[in-house]
């Protein structure tokens, strides 16, 4: 299915990035990205995944034009982003590309609905505008009953669906997601990663993805494996098995051993745990 | 979809979100919000208590005449004009016109004083228009022979318009309304009638309290004759045609003549008596005798109408004054008189002008209190700094809080100018609330700092009070605290985002160097102004900068400087607490377990600005309290200096302690307050001139009376030691020496060295010296010849001697070496004065009272003396005495001067002596007298020369050997500069020196009394009526009360009335910004660092291990800052006290009082720990409660954080 949406033009094209992150401690400079090269084409789904320390943060903060490498071109939809200053970067951020974070990180003193209209507000629309279709989304995201709800009194999920929602209502054409699941559990989790899946079939949205979770891999189009520094081509089993891994909807209820068959639902029909997903085999 | 509840719905989406974003993160907007409504409530305090203040000056200024107004009529009553009438009924009639005006609450005809139809008090016309007087009064009950109708008070307080007793006609409408509340309060025996008919039934007079008294009658007495004088002719300052004048043609001071003619009234009934005023608005002529006007048959009522007596009395509605300045009233009633003059009133179209009693108050307030207000508005900086502070320490720290929220914001997509608004109007809604809270706070305070009547204690008031500011006022305090705010803020926020977005997602900040130079230097200047303040208040010492510029520069910006600078060098120190108070404690059991989680602890960015609010909100508490605390103690010493005692009372002769006391217990069973008569104990001071037998100087002695210390207000400023020892050591035949005349004895503390070494004979402490009083007698010679010249062996030594003796005696002015040659000096009071050396030729002293002065070493050539007081002047002739070879006085005038009693070296036989009373009390016939100068008193006949030859006087002397105990500084209720030149001896060494005549039986003019608890309020007030009372006594001439003294010391001495109100208002500001600030601050710190403790608990501290560690640190930083915030208050209490010296000195001159007292600092140890101890306390709960939630909070949440 993800293959159809896929096309040719590259949204993001990272070219010999290196990243220094300069100490005075004894061991000296830290170098966290050591040429790194990566292409992201429209509406494409990658999963980042590699070892604590390999520079997964520090890549996904350049390629989101948060942070200048310290050399290296990133080009976001065809434009070179580390050239780029103020106002062209806030354009960037408030057309092309949206974050996702593992915290949610929503704005403490809003409450959902304003979180998520808040980037249309900074972009200039019209609160009311703004308000309007930030509560769309949330309905879409089936959380508009907790519109007015400040992110204290949300829960893990539901404060990832307001994040997503905000990442979503600039209708951006890639979203770098930091462990988007790390905070959830598995089957808030898989809800989130289902709403991935909806978003890129529905409105073509390429994503980035850094994760350690196979289920979240397993959205993906293509997986990499990030190791001191540099995507590399790994003969590593591990990697193998873990970019390689397919996962389906498990035909058997876990819990009351119900047979779903053919059935897409989500949900155990006769004991209604929600349905996993496993390895294919 | 569910709606937004909440009532912001309406507003703009940009203003609700900011309010709630405000309202949500109020926690870390505390700070900002403190600030601003310090920074409110101080400044609005200080503004609306300037106005306050004014409005009670105000109200007791008001308090003295209870008519607002005098309305005229414009044309004379008998002129022809159209606008006018002499009908006392028409006039009356338009009042029902004037009470319709809301501004005007009561209206009344009154005769009294003629129509003032002149522009002001500067108009030379205002002396013109004459009162009513009274001329006589004869009663069957009472003393009438001791009353006086002549009121000098009246002409010296104020224009000379006239020396007589005044009084008041009054016309229905003042015997109720309005006229007769004001009028009831002033009554202080009887009552104020009910109404108009109930005061003509009983033929009513209304007495002011000296007549009264010195007729020693009281209610109910019977008048049976009053003869009240009228202006038949001079009015409007004609000239008297005096064939015509029915009555006496009388010549006023202001140079202006007059016909008063008599109306004669009988049978009137004393129906109240009033206290009077010691001064007033010389408009209406102050202190009347009042009676009714329905008492007056028509033909003297048209009569009073014709000659212009007849005005109305206005009473305005003083509740509708614009009460936010007095600038504001002067122009409401500027206006409303200017309209009044401009319109007709009642059937007759009458016209008036208008006097306005009250503007001419408010122009003598209005430059005392410019004065007031610039002092207080000084002494509260110090607590505008610190609100400041705390804005700017809250901002950056609520800054840092948002530090995540920031990055956020840009992620997705937020412009720096955008969140630089978002944050700046979320400031604005926090500091308009804290501004507004700030100012309604200010309003509720006011009132009771206006009340203080000494550090820290209220008492209420008999006064009201708007303390609103007016709308430009308060719109620049608006705009000054939440401008302020938001220049920090948007200084602040622009800088914070200026940092790059990692470096906010990272959350950690390159840290600024402070600019530890530049607060070493201010700490520096700032000492060396506290050790300068210190060496000037050690002996007189320059201190340490002798040129006045930078000295003065450094007496005003020094305590500055030292506040500022020591907290922030100190809050070094007091960062570093842990680390000193482990070395202290490091190896006990208390922190043996958590020593290594202590180190580098103290190196934060927010415990360092803790320690910095804590030092400078604790150094205020100190300063606040000790200056307050010392202000309040020199207010009561001064009263306790100038009455000496609870009560003090002059009698016209020297009475025994019995008569003294029956005197005063008399009375004192008329208090309300509750005094036994056996508890009220009396004391007396006596004087005696003795000589120092080894120098043969004459030494002017005090004697102390035993018990003297259980009724005198000692004071331990006063002497050395303490009054205990004074007293048993006194008892034992010691002595304290005056300052001046310890110099001159030798005995002085002050003396510099090369002096005491080279040239004088030293009595140090301990050292005896031998006193005898002389008791001279003339021996019986055979030469029998009237009293000739003195001039004999006096010698210019001898002379000095005299003059030196004189000195103490004198009580007069001092105006000895001035030139006054030419001067008018006419009618002036110089008795008593000195006028040694003093250039005299050709001075006017016409008609003056130069009774008891010194006249020596002068040139008074053709100098009058027409009709000059000189009875008892002692007077010195150069060519006479031999100092010179012209005569001092050579073509003087002496005509109907009163020489009884003078007594010198002068021979003024062929002066112009017509109708001279001579020092016999003769006249002198021919002008000649045909005595010379008068016999001497004894102690002065010694000095020039054994007068009639030396052998013809001799003298007999008591002696005692007394004992230098050191210096005193001032004895209660004895003239401050006189003690310099005395010797204050006990009782014992008193009854040798009086010898022979010694007995118990003392008798003195001066008596001192211990009544009662005078500091009390109810105290206060007794001895207040007490001294009322006692005054009217017959034996007495004068008394003295602490309680009066205390409340003229507060509005005129040392401390100025209301300031103890500011600074206890800045003691209970500072010590709640201080209780408040560590709770805040605390709060904020350990939120911050919420994960640090996780992170211990996380790697297995124990729970109470976490909090001894946290209780620790942050309560030895605390107590470290604490004393070093103690430290700094009493230096920079100490810096600011020649600033407040300067000021007390400024008021004293102003009020026309002085103290002996030095500032010397008190330390009010118990409120200060009392402050310290909340502060703790604050700590020790924040601490707690902060630290549980930290404990009780999810590890891994907090853990997982960023």
């Amino acid at each position: 299915m993800a293959d159809n949406v896929l096309k040719e033009e590259k949204i993001l094209n990272a070219e010999g990035l290196f990243h220094i992150y300069e100490s005075k401690a004894l061991d000296g400079n830290v170098v966290a990205l050591n040429g790194l090269d990566l292409v992201i084409r429209e509406g494409e789904k990658v999963a980042v995944y590699g070892p604590s320390g390999s520079g997964k943060s520090t890549m996904l903060k350049c390629l989101g034009a948060l942070m200048k490498p310290t050399a290296g071109i990133v080009s976001i939809g065809g434009t070179n982003v580390t050239r780029m200053t103020g106002q062209e970067l806030i354009d960037l951020r408030q057309k092309t590309i949206s974050f996702i974070f593992q915290e949610g990180n929503l704005l403490p003193h809003m409450h959902a609905l304003d979180n998520v209209a808040q980037p249309l507000r900074h972009a200039g629309v019209k609160s009311a505008e703004a308000r309007k279709k930030a509560a769309a989304l949330l309905d879409e995201l089936g959380i508009l009953e907790r519109a007015y709800s400040l992110p204290k009194l949300l829960s893990g999920g539901e404060q990832q669906r307001v994040s997503i929602a905000r990442a979503l209502i600039t209708e951006p054409k890639l979203i770098l997601a930091d462990e988007p699941t790390g905070a959830l559990d598995p089957i808030t989790s898989r809800e989130v990663i289902e709403l991935f899946e909806e978003l890129n079939q529905n409105k073509g949205v390429a994503f980035l993805v850094v994760t350690h979770n196979e289920e979240v891999a397993s959205f993906a189009d293509r997986v990499v494996e990030l190791r001191d520094g540099k995507i590399i081509d790994s003969a590593n089993d591990d990697f193998q098995a873990f970019s390689k891994v397919r996962m389906i909807p498990a035909p058997i209820c876990p819990a009351c051993k119900h047979d779903y068959g053919v059935s897409k639902a989500e949900e155990c029909p006769s004991c209604g745990s929600s349905r996993p997903r496993v390895r294919a085999q | 979809m569910k709606s937004d509840k909440s009532i912001l719905g309406v507003f703009p989406d940009s203003i609700r979100m900011s309010i709630q974003s405000a309202w949500r993160g109020r926690e870390r907007g505390l700070a900002v919000f403190a600030g601003v409504l310090l920074a409110s409530l101080v400044i609005t305090t200080v503004l609306s208590y300037g106005g306050g203040l004014s409005q009670v000056f105000f109200q007791e200024a008001l308090e003295n005449d209870p008519i607002d107004a005098k309305f005229d009529l414009r044309e004379r009553p008998d002129s022809n004009a159209e606008s006018t009438t002499n009908n006392s009924t028409i006039l009356t009639d338009t009042c029902a016109d004037f009470e319709a005006m809301e501004e005007i609450s009561d209206c009344a005809l009154v005769f009294g004083r003629q129509a003032l139809r002149v522009s002001g008090f500067f108009d030379e016309s205002f002396v013109i228009p004459q009162p009513l007087n009274v001329e006589y009064a004869e009663a069957s009950t009472g003393n009438w022979e001791n009353v006086s109708w002549q009121y000098l008070e009246q002409e010296n307080g104020g224009p000379p318009i006239n020396d007589q007793r005044t009084i008041r006609f009054y016309g229905d409408g003042m015997w109720d309304g309005e006229h007769r509340t004001r009028h009831a309060e002033q009554i202080l025996y009887g009552e104020w009638p009910e109404s108009s008919s109930e005061a003509v039934e009983k033929r009513t007079i209304i007495l002011p309290s000296k007549i009264a008294f010195d007729a020693e009658i009281t209610n109910g007495s019977v008048i049976d004759r009053l003869d009240v004088s009228y202006i038949a002719q001079g009015t409007d300052g004609e000239a008297v045609n005096e064939d015509e004048c029915n009555g006496v043609v009388e010549f006023e001071m202001n140079g202006y003549e007059f016909c008063r003619e008599i109306i004669t009234l009988e049978n009137l009934t004393v129906v109240g008596i009033y206290e009077e005023f010691e001064f007033g608005n010389p408009t209406l002529l102050f202190n009347p005798v009042i009676i009714p006007a329905g008492l007056l048959n028509e033909t003297v009522n048209e009569t009073l109408m014709n000659s212009d007596h007849g005005y109305l009395a206005i009473a305005l509605d003083r509740g509708a004054l614009p009460t936010s300045s007095t600038a504001d009233t002067r122009e409401y009633l500027t206006d409303l008189y200017r309209d009044i003059q401009s319109k007709e009133f009642g059937d007759s179209n009458l016209q008036f002008v208008t006097t306005d009693m009250i503007s001419g108050t408010i122009t003598f307030l209005n430059i005392f209190l410019g004065l007031i207000q610039i002092f207080d508005a000084i002494i509260m900086i110090p607590i505008i700094i610190l609100s400041l502070s705390v804005l700017v320490y809250g901002l950056t720290l609520s800054l840092e809080q948002r530090r995540r929220e920031v990055a956020i914001h840009r992620v997705i997509g937020g412009t720096s100018p955008k969140l630089q608004r978002m944050v700046l109007a979320e400031i604005f809604f926090m500091a308009t609330t804290a501004w507004a809270v700030g100012y309604l706070l200010a309003m509720l305070v006011v009132p009771i700092v206006l009340s203080a009547v000494g550090f820290m204690d209220f008492r209420s008031g008999s006064f009201q009070v708007n303390p609103w500011l007016s709308f430009a006022l308060t719109f620049v305090v608006a705009l000054t605290t939440v401008g302020l705010a938001l220049i920090f803020a948007s200084s602040q926020t622009k800088e914070f985002l200026s940092t790059d977005i990692e470096d906010g997602v990272k959350n950690n900040v390159a840290k600024r160097k402070p600019k530890t130079w530049l607060h070493l230097i201010m700490f520096f200047i700032g000492i060396l102004s506290f050790i300068d303040a210190f060496l000037e208040t050690q002996n007189g010492n320059d201190g340490l900068i002798k040129s006045w510029f930078p000295n003065a520069l450094i007496a005003i910006f020094g305590p500055f400087l030292l506040w500022i600078g020591g907290a922030l060098v100190l809050s070094r120190i007091g960062a570093l607490g842990p680390r000193i108070l482990k070395v202290i404690f490091g190896k006990t059991p208390v922190l043996k377990d958590i020593r290594t989680g202590l180190s580098g602890s103290s190196s934060g960015d927010s415990i360092q600005r803790l320690a910095v609010i804590m030092i400078l909100t604790l150094s205020i508490v100190t300063l606040a309290a000790v200056q307050g605390y010392t202000g309040t103690l020199v207010d009561e010493r001064t009263a306790s200096v100038n009455a000496g005692a609870d009560f003090k009372v002059t009698f016209n002769e020297p009475v025994n302690e019995s008569v003294a006391l029956e005197t005063v217990r008399n009375y004192v069973g008329d208090l309300e307050y509750e005094v036994q008569s056996e508890d009220v104990s009396a004391t007396s001071i006596q004087r005696l001139l003795t000589f120092d037998n080894e120098r043969d100087i004459p030494v002017l002695v005090w004697a102390l009376m035993d018990g003297h210390e259980e009724v005198l207000h000692w004071d331990d400023q006063a002497i050395p030691g303490s009054i205990d020892d004074l007293s048993s050591s006194l008892g034992n035949g010691s002595f304290l020496v005056g300052a001046s005349i310890g110099y001159s004895l030798g005995l002085g503390d002050d003396i510099d060295e090369e002096m005491t070494n080279n040239k004088r004979d030293i009595l140090q402490e301990g050292n005896v010296l031998t006193i005898e009083k002389r008791d001279y007698a003339v021996i019986e010679s055979n030469d029998s010849e009237p009293i000739p010249e003195y001039v004999a062996e006096l010698s210019f030594e001898q002379i000095q001697t005299l003059l030196g003796v004189q000195s103490f005696i004198l009580t007069g002015p001092d105006m000895s070496g001035l030139d006054l040659s030419g001067q008018d000096l006419s009618e002036r009071d110089f008795g008593q004065a000195n006028f040694l050396s003093t250039n005299l030729a050709g001075t006017d002293f016409s008609g003056a009272n130069l009774s008891g002065a010194l006249f020596a070493l002068n040139d008074a050539t053709s100098a009058s003396f027409a009709g000059a007081d000189l009875s008892g002047a002692i007077i010195v002739d150069n060519q006479e005495a031999g100092f010179g070879p012209f005569p001092s006085f050579s073509g003087a005038n002496f005509e109907s001067a009163d020489l009884t009693n003078a007594y010198g070296i002068f021979n003024f036989s062929g002066y112009d002596l017509t109708n001279t009373t001579c020092t016999d009390g003769s006249i002198a016939i021919d002008s000649i007298c045909q005595s010379g100068p008068s016999k001497m008193p004894q102690e002065v006949q010694f000095f020039l020369g054994g007068a009639p030859s030396a052998s013809d006087i001799g003298y007999t002397t008591n002696q005692t050997n007394i004992t230098h105990i050191g210096q005193h500084v001032w004895i209660p209720g004895m003239s401050a500069n006189e003690a310099a030149t005395v010797v204050v001896i006990g009782q014992s060494s008193w009854a040798d020196l009086v010898g022979e005549n010694y007995s118990t039986d003392i008798k003195n003019e001066e008596w001192f009394f211990e009544i009662l608890d005078e500091s009390s309020e109810a105290g206060g007030d007794a001895l207040r009526e007490l001294r009322v009372i006692v005054s009217a006594d017959e034996k007495v001439t004068e008394v003295t009360d602490w309680s009066t003294q205390h409340r003229n010391v507060e509005r005129d001495g040392g401390l100025i009335f209301g300031t103890p109100g500011l600074l206890s208002l800045q003691f209970v500001v500072a010590s709640l910004a201080s209780i408040a600030s560590a709770f805040v601050f605390l709060t904020l710190v350990l939120n911050q660092r919420k994960k640090e403790l996780a992170i211990l608990q996380a790697i297995g501290a124990s729970n109470g291990q976490v909090i001894r560690l946290v209780l620790f640190e942050i309560l030895s930083i605390i107590l470290v800052s604490m004393v070093l915030g103690i430290m700094l208050g009493i230096g920079i209490s100490q810096a600011f006290n020649g600033f407040f010296n300067i000021f007390g000195f400024i008021f004293q001159f102003f009020g026309g009082s002085a103290t002996p007292i030095a500032r010397n600092l008190v330390y009010p140890w118990i409120d200060l720990i009392q402050v310290n101890g909340f502060v703790i306390s604050a700590v020790v709960i924040a601490l707690f409660l902060t630290t549980r939630n930290a404990l009780k909070g999810d590890l891994s949440m907090i853990l997982k954080g960023e």
